[in-house]
């Protein structure tokens, strides 16, 4: 109890911990204090004074946002003297305020008018000159600086917890507006979240300004649906026009704690509009009871994956979907060391790190909510993140602190000696030691391409770090040596004081890896694809031979990456026929999907609860009261390593299969806002190696695969390794994601 | 003022009010029987007659000759609503606030809106399910463009209900603006006389 500071506000007694401020401990004692600046998951931006408090003995008044309390301290919270400093607050805040509530998007849920009001502010005492301000239009986002009340809110969540530091304040006194920070338009990964935490009007969506008023909008809490971050938001519906059907109109999300990036933000219109067809569900029903197989993808809800697994009991039936066994062997060979089911670490932990480790991943791009948490933890934690990857990221810049770069396909190697470096000291058992006093470093140091001078770096910033995150991204778990990998990466979580996160690929690959038991995909005739490839195609995409629902239009749970059971619900009704009528039809009775939720705790970790028990919301202090968290399960500790094989070589010309910002899938692909450049994008020096140029029609050809795409020229790349985009999901998602490949440049007749 | 004094004074023999002489009930055979014959024989449907044929020889008739010929409407009567336009400009006044569409208490105002070439906010479809309206007045009350309003047409028959929640039928036309015969609405929500003399002024020190 030593640490805790004892002190009073408005005569009660009240506790801080080291590091809160008295607007912390006061709300956690629902204590009123009106604020206009302050949002939860950044530092105060303390720039408008309403948070002021009296403290007893001290002259003047205190910022409550920034200040944290000494033992004994007597704060008030509401004094005449501070009632009146408030109230010229907000009169100084309502000078010149446009007039303009009628119209603007943020009337009814705006801050300013809810304060305006509060301290019956009713008319305007003081005066200026109003100036010439005209509305930005950045891209998706519309920026008003006459509506702006300058409470520095968009720029502190963009540099602090997004990472894009991509606008500024421009200071000048009344003139004062929010700027791009490079050029005059604003380049940025377009996250949306200065829309979020903008308390009035002045930062809008481009494509919802003016189309509805907030009062009208139902919303429907959910899940986003395009990667395994797991993101709490709720879909916004509406009727479209006056004779419409309900239809999403925007997305939100509880900004003072969560944040989304712009694919859950924008990319909310990936509904199927296909119409309910009575032939083609008769031809879905027998094609599956002759089906030797079902090819499904990850992008589906846990109660399909365990409807699957029905199926293939009773059908006899083999299923099979790669990229959840990759992730299924990988996790399964992770407990033959570790001794349990789920690796330890979360989002949470990546955002409380000191120093964290990301291996085999373009992060910013394949889990944007993983970049935000690191984000986080740099800003606020100080935290030094290192970056392992062939290839350097422009987006991760600045973030992370040190960048170590491997050469393609030695992911194994680096692990190795990865492991080796923090374990140098650890209590191994005798066989682990032996592993490692068996690595022949000056073969790896050579293959991989990292010296040993990186390690000690690494090392050596971390030492004062407390809470330590490594993170292991989709290049190790679809490498060929994925096993030997997640024994390395089991190793560091249990001898050091490392927690482990392994990002899934898809946004349910975490799920469906525990629910399903899968089969290793063969070139097989006569296999039913469930949102995938097949002779017959079940799908929630356009040229489907029968069509289901798309995630915003299905009730369900997802496996997140914190290892958490999600619910989301139906944002926007479909007509047609479900999985669980093709079940209904096979004599396996769910009359709902959601009958399957408490099914699912047949299965390790998962409870066996009721859909409709499951909470979805944030409390008003922050506290994640979404779904549950899986149970620990202990396994059978019985795996040893095996020796690193030999490591391949990339020569010649290489691309990495990753997709450009605010892509994932083809959902994502499908949605009117977001950007869909499906372009294959390289460096200057790329470019002269293949014999290209910008603009130029390539064929990529690699495997037995072959695609025709634009080359463009991106200035922000280094190196000698393309970048080709999965959304359009004319690759295979589930390989390992560099590919020795062959680029002609398609002439022309 | 007369009037209402006249109204409230409630002593009944001060006004020249006097009771109808009316013979009481025959209780007994003989009398009902006197009546009967009183009554029968007293020519009493003659003087009805008679009364109507006097009227038709003086051609005084009262009658409204509808529907060739109307009263005319109080200007607060709340018949079918009016969308206005503004005097300045003959632009719509309705700004698309939603707030008649929101008040609304049988729920018969939809409507929906955009944003248009000059970045305002511009209403795209509007309309008012007169089958369901109750014209109770409160989306004039509560529009703060004086934008919505009600007009003085009830007369709502017709083959197809659709008819009359047109917006264009609802809003003034051009010619009429231009003629300057707009009539401005002067019941709920409409601006109270000698408005802009209670109206504080923002202080402007420049």
């Amino acid at each position: 109890m030593s640490n805790m500071i004892e002190f009073k506000i408005n005569g009660i007694s009240v506790e801080a911990k080291k590091g809160e401020t008295i607007l912390q401990v006061a709300r956690k004692n629902d204590i009123y204090i009106p604020t206009m600046c302050y949002i939860s998951k950044t530092t105060p931006c303390a720039s408008c004074r309403m948070c002021v408090v009296e403290a007893e003995g001290v002259e003047g008044f205190v910022l409550s946002c920034n200040t944290p309390p000494v033992s004994g301290l007597d704060i008030r919270t509401n004094s005449e003297a501070l009632e009146l400093e408030r109230t010229n607050i907000m009169k100084l805040y309502d000078v010149n305020h446009p007039l303009e509530c009628g119209v603007c998007d943020k009337s009814g849920e705006c801050d300013l008018q809810n304060k305006t009001l509060e301290f019956g502010v009713t008319t305007q005492n003081f005066t200026t000159r109003e100036q010439h301000r005209p509305v930005e239009h950045w891209g998706l986002i519309n920026y008003d600086p006459a509506l702006c009340i300058m409470c520095e809110k968009c720029v502190h969540v963009c540099n602090e917890v997004i990472g894009d530091d991509a606008i500024d304040v421009k200071f000048g006194g009344y003139s004062s507006t929010i700027i791009p920070k490079q050029g005059d338009t604003l380049d940025c990964t377009f996250c949306g979240e200065c829309i979020a935490v903008c308390p009035v009007g002045a930062l809008v969506s481009s494509d919802f300004q003016y189309s509805a008023n907030a009062w009208e909008l139902s919303r429907v809490p959910a899940t986003c649906a395009h990667c395994s971050g797991g993101c709490s938001l709720e879909y916004e519906t509406k009727f479209a026009g006056i004779n419409g059907a309900q239809e999403i109109y925007r997305v939100k999300n509880n900004f003072e704690f969560a944040s989304l990036c712009g694919a859950g933000r924008f990319g909310y219109d990936f509904e199927n509009r296909a119409l309910r067809d009575d032939a083609a569900f008769e031809r879905a029903v027998a094609a599956v009871k002759n089906a030797k197989a079902i090819r499904f993808s990850s992008m589906i809800t846990n109660e399909e994956a365990y409807m699957l697994g029905e199926l293939k009991e009773k059908l006899g039936l083999k299923l099979f979907n790669e990229d959840a066994r990759m992730f299924q062997e990988f996790m399964n060979a992770y407990s033959t060391i570790s001794a349990k089911k789920h690796y330890s670490g979360s989002l949470d932990a990546i955002k409380q790190a000191d120093a964290a480790i990301i291996i085999g991943s373009r992060i910013a791009t394949d889990n944007p909510a993983v970049r935000y948490a690191l984000t986080t933890a740099s800003r606020h934690n100080g935290a030094k993140i290192v970056y392992a990857h062939p290839l350097e990221d422009a987006l991760m810049q600045n973030t992370i602190t040190q960048f170590m770069k491997y050469e393609v396909g030695t992911e194994e190697g680096v692990m190795a000696l990865l492991a080796n470096a923090i374990l140098k000291d650890a209590d191994l058992s005798d066989h682990e030691r032996a592993f490692f006093d068996d690595l022949d470093f000056g073969y790896l140091d050579a293959e991989c391409n990292v010296g040993e001078e990186e390690f000690a770096l690494m090392m050596k910033s971390f030492t004062r770090a407390k809470n330590r995150v490594l993170i292991i991204g989709n290049d190790l778990i679809a490498h060929e040596r994925a096993q030997n990998i997640a024994k390395l990466a089991a190793l560091i979580e249990k001898y050091s004081d490392f927690s482990l996160v392994v990002v899934p690929n898809e946004v349910n690959t975490l799920g469906v890896s525990l629910l399903s038991s899968l089969d290793k995909d063969e070139k097989i005739e006569n296999v039913v694809g469930y949102n995938a490839t097949g002779s017959f195609v079940i799908s929630s995409l356009l040229g489907a031979d029968m069509a289901i629902p798309s995630l915003n239009q299905q009730e369900g749970t997802f496996v997140s990456i914190d290892n958490r059971v999600l619910p989301t619900n139906v944002a926007v009704g479909f007509e047609g026929q479900t999985l669980n009528d093709i079940l209904l039809a096979c004599d396996i009775r769910h009359y709902t999907t959601i009958d399957c939720t408490k099914e699912l705790g047949r299965f390790a970790g998962f409870k066996a609860c009721e859909f409709d028990t499951l909470e979805n919301f944030l409390s008003a202090h922050g506290e994640d009261n979404r779904g549950y968290l899986l149970d620990e399960v202990a396994c059978e500790a019985k795996g040893t390593l095996e020796s690193v094989s030999d490591l391949p070589e990339f020569n010649g010309t290489v691309i990495y299969h990753s997709n450009p910002v605010l892509q994932f899938n083809a959902y994502t692909a499908k949605t009117k806002q977001l950007e869909k450049d499906k372009s294959l994008r390289g460096s200057a020096q790329f470019a002269a190696a293949a014999r290209i140029s910008d603009g130029d029609i390539v064929e990529i050809s690699y495997g037995s695969v072959s695609v025709t795409r634009e080359f463009k020229l991106d200035s922000d790349l280094k190196g000698t390794i393309a970048l080709n985009p999965t959304f359009d999901s004319v690759v295979d998602a589930s390989r390992y994601r560099f590919e020795k490949s062959k680029i002609v440049r398609v002439v022309h007749e | 003022m007369k009037n209402t004094q006249e109204f409230n004074n409630r002593n009944v023999s001060e006004n020249g009010y006097y009771l109808v002489d009316i013979a009481d009930y025959p209780t007994d055979g003989w009398g009902k029987f006197k009546r009967v014959v009183q009554r029968t024989f007293r020519g009493e449907l003659f003087v009805g007659l008679w009364v109507v044929l006097r009227e038709m020889i003086k051609f005084d008739i009262h009658t409204i000759q509808y529907p060739q010929e109307k009263m005319p409407i109080g200007p607060r009567y709340r018949a079918v609503h009016e969308m206005k336009r503004l005097w300045e400009s003959d632009a719509e006044r309705c700004i698309g606030c939603g707030l008649c569409e929101k008040i609304c208490i049988s729920n018969c105002i939809k409507m929906d809106t955009r944003i248009d070439e000059h970045s305002r906010k511009e209403v795209s479809e509007y309309t008012i399910n007169l089958g369901r309206c109750i014209f109770c007045g409160y989306c004039a009350e509560v529009c703060p463009e004086l934008a919505i309003t009600h007009g003085g047409e009830y007369e709502q028959a017709s083959e197809q209900r659709e008819h009359f929640v047109d917006y264009s039928y609802m809003l003034t036309p051009l010619d009429k603006m231009k003629a300057g015969t707009q009539v401005e609405f002067e019941g709920f929500g409409a601006i109270t006389p000698h408005e802009d003399e209670r109206v504080k002024k923002t202080p402007l020190a420049y």
